[in-house]
């Protein structure tokens, strides 16, 4: 590891730090704690023990590197550790599970003629974020991470510590069951069939 | 924005590799694939309706998660709360 790595701050740095780097990403953190726990006494928690422990091992961070990316890998393995066991929410399929089930490079591409563009912008706020709240844990990890904070499939990997091909093929079975989701939504506003065409 | 669902009568109907077409556009889509991606990307766009549409639907799902799912409203007192707390653990 570099040299600037290993060296401590001194107490002066570490407000600087803490403050410009870190504390500017309290309300992405505190989504993300509350799209985990669905509760926001326990989202509450999850982002004061992460930043808590951001400063505690503030040393290990280096000044221009990505906090952000840093901060969400301590929110989301402080919430492996210490909250996915005291959920309220019934357990959801474990994300082991899930790819065991599924050959982890085998990734369907399949077209979803049946809903478009148009009818998931008609949607309400409400309906997309109930179709993303209803996937298991760890497909609902990757939507958040991927387009709801815009992070990189190698960010993702990192924080997630996985690798860039398990992040891709995560991703994509996330995003077809909430099409699945969607779709049924869309049916239900009307919007099935196609209306205008032949 | 341009009717996303028309129909050209330059674009194919079927698309000759769907796995490799769409895989190519949601890395585009997610910022992944930069180097000729957009020259691949315009060219799919003008000459394959599915390409076209599956753009388009994938491009519209990340943008209403994006807008819609970000707005958990930050409880008032724990920016200031964790401030405390790093005071105290001083
Ligand atoms: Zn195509």
């Amino acid at each position: 590891m570099s040299e600037v790595q290993r060296r401590k701050y001194s107490q002066e740095e570490r407000s600087v730090v803490f403050d410009g780097e870190f504390m500017p990403h309290i309300d992405s953190m505190y989504n993300f704690a509350f799209r985990l726990t669905f509760d926001e006494d326990d989202a509450k928690d999850l982002v004061q023990d992460t930043y808590m422990k951001a400063f505690r091992f503030i040393n290990s961070f280096e000044q221009g590197t990505n906090a952000k990316a840093w901060l969400f890998r301590i929110l989301k393995n402080s919430f492996i550790n210490d909250y996915r066991k005291k959920s309220k929410k019934p357990a959801t399929v474990d994300y082991q599970e899930v790819e065991t089930f599924y050959n982890s490079d085998d990734v369907d591409y399949q077209s979803t003629s049946d809903l478009r563009a148009e009818s998931v912008k008609d949607m309400l706020g409400d309906e997309i974020s109930n179709a993303l709240n209803g996937l298991a844990v760890d497909f609902r990890t990757v939507i958040i991470l991927a387009d709801l904070e815009g992070f990189t499939y190698e960010e993702m990997a990192k924080i997630l510590d996985i690798p860039i091909g398990t992040v891709r093929s995560r991703l994509h079975r996330a995003r077809n069951l909430l099409k699945e989701t969607l779709k049924g939504y869309a049916q239900s506003m009307g919007y099935g069939r196609d209306e205008e065409e032949d | 924005m341009e009717n996303t669902d028309a129909s050209s009568p330059e674009r194919k109907l079927q698309c000759s590799d769907v796995g490799k077409c769409f895989q190519l556009l949601e890395r585009i889509l997610d910022g992944e694939l930069v180097e000729g991606g957009n020259e691949l990307l315009q060219e799919k766009l003008d000459q394959c309706q599915p390409c076209f549409a599956h753009f388009h639907l994938e491009q519209a799902i990340r943008e209403v998660l994006k807008t819609k799912c970000t707005k958990q409203p930050l409880p008032e007192k724990l920016a200031e709360s964790i401030r405390q707390m790093i005071q105290d653990a001083r």
